[in-house]
């Protein structure tokens, strides 16, 4: 293996690594804007120059790859390579490099939604001058829209052609290219193509400044006004990683987290946008028992007692409906409280899509129907016959707040029961049907394990505070339990849960939200 | 006594005791606009004509406030004792002469409520008295502060009251009289011969006592609010508070009245004889009283917004070690004097 | 270590103290007869110094455009955290793309440290010397972008008390 020396570090690496890959690995920072780990090297952005004992030109560090040498020629008889990425022929080139890209750059900080995670903003500040010698007029041109979700500023660009190349090698639809050459090149979207694909989105997360922007964020905050916490996107079964970025409990943006086993750097548009449709649901903020046409609202004490005698009563008939958009717990802990389980709320579902480096969209649209099939055992999809057909007098169901539409078969099950609970955050057709509505937490708020359709369990962590009165899903469920059976368990966390889980279902049992992390963990 | 002669009486009681509490609405305009002066600043200028109306602003002020009686207190002492205090302040000014006669239809009206013979003693009981008054506050207020500022001030009053009187025994001495006209007349004549100047010493000792027995800075003890709150009247609200507030005014100006008896010649104009000018006279006299008597509240005033409070020990160690042995040996010298003075 | 003490003993003229109390007397005696230094404030008012730390104001363009970006530096240098700012799409064709739809700034959690004036890269907010803003309720202590707009036009040419005119000094 070669011996790189990087200033006055000494490292093992793996013939044919580049010397940027290196770097990052190891924590010596090399500024770089063109190069990014999913796309295809192009070194353009010439910001990652690096000097190498032995050549006569600063070298690219993103396209310089350490080899072998022979022992006669190795620098002081033991390095195969010897890098200075501080001295000050690297310093001086890397401010000549930032003064060449903000030459006609606006330096419009203040209005641009990139600073304050922009690039060129950090390099400029630690690597650049504090002056330009550049006095003549600087080059203007209007914004335009790529797509219908994706604005550029011309001016912003520094070309480093990372969407480009996006456009090419991920999403595979080439929208985008470098339009004529030299001073007047710029990035424009074909004419006939705009920029329109499922991953378009992604292309303002990627580039380096504040070019490329969502119309969706665009003058909508600034990012340190945000609260950037880890989550899992709730639109399919892939269950990619992302980023919530969200101010007062109210969301603005997500954003990819990268996860190699799941979406590595990237994530749809469908799920980008999605948590726009939680912000116009009815939420449902206290527990309310029915009275006539309309609801009273009632306290917890009360509601977990009347609940549990309602499913007392009639505790032979009663039957419950888990949903493929709760957490395992939450499925889980409803398969304990009831005697049997019957299904689950109908998926949604689309079309599979899938793009040319395996990024997917699965065309089940709920994100944890794996979960559901191996925590709930034998489910019907279509239990709506089997409950016509059986004696069964109460429902109780764990409604995911998906709006759906009640056809003639769900009245006439709704009319023959003589009770019917539903725990939900958002006022659906069905639980207005209900006789009781307990308030569970929205999707971003809840906590819990989801399993993709790929069987990894991943880590749905809270990005939002709780609303009102609402108590998480799995906690209701267990008071009702308890309410109903004096001596079954108290669970004081969610890890409690999993552990009781684990012990029924084998292939569950050794996790923990620890070991889950924030990359989740395949199950066996 | 006749009808006449009850009814001259009775006006005089009146005129003085208006009198009296006009001047202490002055006091308070004035200590509020002197103060102010003093510290650079304007003071009340607001009611009225340069503020003027101010001390009936504060007066409605204290007559709207809550008339508020703590749980814990003494209730009937509580309530007597401001006007235990009150009533011998405004008592005390009974005896001072504030002009020489009038004559009105052929009668002769001495400008003086009640001619006692021995008005001395009836000023030195009077305001004995009102020491009560403070005690009482501050006991039956049921209050740490109150207490503390009741008994300081009981301790301090009877430690320069010795003083005071000794100093008065000296100018006794000299009048042969404990009549206060007497007094006066002793000092009638040119100015030289008040006994300001045949009694230096006994003034000093004087006025000091009685800025101690008024409860004014440097001796303000009893009430000092940085240590005290309030001193003894903290628990104390509305009318009865300001019942303290009037009582403290009017020993000042009983005070002052007093001052200017016994060393000043009372309402005696230097080098004019008034009594031979008739009602003329008698008006220039009232007005020499009054000029002087207002120089004295002045310096009250003025005393209070130039000097620091004295600490307790200090005022004991000045009333007890200083004052009192040096009025002592003032008698001893004017009795010695005066001695000699019989004998040759 | 030698502790040097540093004594006066008093003579016995000092110990008669009455020349010292004279002395005191005649100091404030000559303080009565002086100058006063009150200002009678609804009357007169006073006028701050230049760069007095007053109440805010949000400056605008000769053409009436705001000058502000909503770039919220202000509000992220407010240590007091009391200005908050919604930005969006500028109404207006050319210039900034960017305004604030919002902009409220607590003055009673204001400190006025004038932070928000160094902060900002447009020179938009700006301390005035306006320092009488009371009102009856905390609502009311709540400025809005238009009182703050309000604020500029009073002071944009002359001082707000004196009435001087500002336009002498160094535009902004
Ligand atoms: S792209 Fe970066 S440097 Fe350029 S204006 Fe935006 S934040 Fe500033
Ligand atoms: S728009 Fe952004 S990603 Fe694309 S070339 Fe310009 S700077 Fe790079
Ligand atoms: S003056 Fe200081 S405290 Fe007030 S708004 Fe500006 S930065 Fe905040
Ligand atoms: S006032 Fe200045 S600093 Fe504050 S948001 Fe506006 S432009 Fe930015």
């Amino acid at each position: 293996m070669p011996l790189l020396k990087i200033d006055d570090k000494e490292i093992q690496v793996e013939s044919g690594t580049t010397i940027l890959e290196t770097a990052i690995a190891s924590g010596i920072e090399i500024p770089y804007y063109c190069y990014h780990p999913a796309l295809e090297v192009v070194g353009s952005c010439r910001m990652c120059l690096v000097q190498v004992e032995g050549m006569s030109k600063l070298q690219v560090s993103c396209n310089t790859f350490i080899g072998e040498v022979h022992p006669d020629r190795k620098v002081n008889g033991k390095y195969d390579m010897v890098v200075y990425t501080q001295n000050e022929l690297v310093v001086k080139e890397r401010k000549n490099i930032l003064e060449f890209l903000l030459l006609n750059h606006p330096l419009d900080c203040p209005v641009c939604d990139q600073a304050g995670e922009c690039y060129l903003q950090d390099y400029s500040f630690k690597f650049g001058n504090a002056h330009s010698r550049f006095e003549e007029e600087k080059r203007v041109r209007p914004n335009e829209y790529l797509g219908s979700q994706i604005v550029i500023n011309h001016n912003r660009c520094i070309l480093c052609s990372r969407c480009v190349r996006f456009t090419q090698e991920i999403s595979g639809t080439s929208e985008l290219f470098v339009e004529a050459r030299g001073y007047n090149s710029k990035i424009a979207a074909l004419e006939d193509k705009p920029l329109d694909n499922l991953l378009a989105g992604n292309v303002a997360d990627i580039c380096p400044v504040g070019a490329l922007l969502s119309t969706d964020y665009i003058h909508k905050n600034r990012i340190w006004n945000l609260e950037q916490k880890p989550s899992i996107c709730q639109d399919c079964s892939v269950g990619c990683n992302v980023d919530v970025f969200s101010q007062q409990d109210q969301i603005f943006r997500l954003t990819a987290r990268e996860n190699q086993d799941v979406n590595g750097y990237f994530m749809c548009d469908i799920g980008r946008y999605g948590f726009h449709r939680f912000e116009k649901i009815e939420r449902i903020s206290h527990p309310m028992v029915r009275n006539g046409k309309s609801f009273n609202v009632l306290d917890w004490d009360e509601a977990i007692k009347k609940t549990a005698d309602l499913i007392e009563k009639s505790k032979e008939k009663t039957a419950g409906i888990v949903s493929p958009f709760h957490t395992n717990e939450s499925n889980y802990l409803l398969g304990l409280l009831m005697k049997e389980t019957l299904g689950y709320l109908p998926p949604i579902t689309g079309e599979e899509i899938t793009f040319p480096t395996k990024f997917r969209i699965s065309a089940d649209r709920s994100p944890n129907l794996r979960g559901v099939n191996d925590i709930c055992g034998d489910l019907v999809k279509d239990f709506t016959s089997i409950i016509k057909t059986r004696d069964i007098r109460g429902l109780y169901i764990l409604d995911d707040g998906v709006d759906r539409k009640l056809d003639d078969s769900w009245k006439d099950i709704l009319a023959k029961m003589d009770f019917v609970i539903v725990q939900s955050y958002a006022m659906t057709e069905l639980a207005k049907s209900a006789h009781i509505v307990l308030p569970g937490l929205a999707p971003f708020e809840r906590e819990g394990t989801i399993t993709n359709d790929k069987g990894r369990i991943q880590w749905l962590r809270p990005s939002l505070a709780t609303k009102g009165d609402s108590k998480p899903d799995w906690e209701i469920l267990m008071l009702v339990r308890n309410a109903l059976h004096k001596e079954s368990e108290y669970f004081a966390d969610l890890g409690e849960v999993i552990k009781k889980m684990g012990d029924q279902f084998p292939n569950y049992s050794g996790i923990s939200l620890f070991k889950i992390g924030t990359q989740g963990m395949a199950l066996t | 006594m006749d009808f006449l002669g009850f009814i001259i009486i009775l006006v005089k009681v009146l005129v003085v005791f208006a009198a009296t509490m006009l001047t202490v609405l002055i006091l308070i305009y004035a200590e509020r606009r002197v103060s102010a002066f003093m510290q650079g600043r304007l003071g009340p200028n607001r009611v009225g004509p340069k503020g003027i109306l101010q001390p009936i602003a504060d007066g409605i002020k204290f007559l709207m406030k809550e008339e508020f009686i703590p749980a814990g207190v003494d209730k009937p002492i509580f309530i007597l004792a401001p006007a235990i205090l009150l009533i011998p302040a405004l008592m005390t000014f009974a005896v001072i002469p504030f002009g020489s006669s009038i004559t009105i239809l052929g009668r002769e009206i001495a400008l003086q409520v009640a001619d006692v013979n021995v008005g001395i003693l009836y000023i030195l009981a009077l305001t004995s008295i009102g020491v009560y008054g403070i005690v009482l506050a501050g006991w039956s207020s049921n209050s740490k502060y109150s207490l503390l500022g009741g008994l300081r001030s009981s301790a301090q009053l009877i430690s320069y009251e010795l003083a005071m009187g000794l100093a008065v025994v000296s100018i006794i001495l000299l009048s042969g009289s404990l009549k206060l006209n007497d007094i006066i007349a002793d000092q009638q004549g040119y100015f030289l011969s008040w006994n300001v100047f045949k009694q230096p010493l006994a003034f000093v000792i004087f006025l000091v006592a009685v800025y101690a027995e008024t409860n004014r800075l440097p001796f303000d003890l009893s009430e000092a609010e940085q240590e005290l709150v309030g001193g003894y009247h903290t628990e104390y609200s509305s009318m009865k508070f300001a019942m303290f507030f009037m009582a403290e005014y009017a020993n000042m100006i009983t005070a002052a009245a007093l001052t200017v008896t016994l060393f000043f010649g009372g309402w005696d104009f230097p080098l004019i004889n008034e009594t031979m000018l008739g009602n003329w006279g008698t008006a220039l006299s009232v007005l020499a009283f009054i000029l002087k008597m207002g120089f004295f509240l002045f310096l009250f005033i003025w005393v209070r917004w130039t000097f620091p409070r004295f600490r307790y020990d200090q005022l004991m160690k000045l009333g007890w070690k200083v004052m009192l042995p040096t009025a002592l040996f003032n008698i001893f010298v004017t009795a010695g004097y005066l001695t000699i003075k019989s004998v040759v | 270590m030698a502790i040097i003490t540093k004594s006066y003993e008093p003579t016995f003229w000092d110990r008669l103290y009455f020349p010292a109390l004279i002395k005191g007397l005649m100091v404030t005696l000559r303080y009565f007869f002086k100058r006063k230094v009150t200002i009678q404030y609804p009357d007169e008012k006073y006028v701050p110094p230049d760069g007095y730390r007053g109440l805010h104001r949000l400056n605008k363009y000769p053409d009436g455009r705001i000058r502000c970006v909503a770039c919220e530096m202000c509000s992220a240098a407010c240590p007091a955290d009391c200005i908050y700012i919604v930005p969006g799409p500028a109404p207006w064709e050319g210039g900034k793309e960017r305004y604030p739809v919002k902009f409220d700034i607590d003055l009673l959690k204001c400190i006025f440290c004038g932070f928000c004036e160094m902060a900002c890269p447009e020179e938009a907010i700006e301390l005035t010397e306006i320092y009488d803003f009371s009102a009856y309720s905390r609502e009311d202590l709540l400025i809005d972008r238009e009182g703050l707009l309000e604020v500029y036009e009073l002071t944009k040419n002359q001082n707000y008390y004196s009435r001087t005119d500002k336009s002498k000094k160094p535009a902004t």
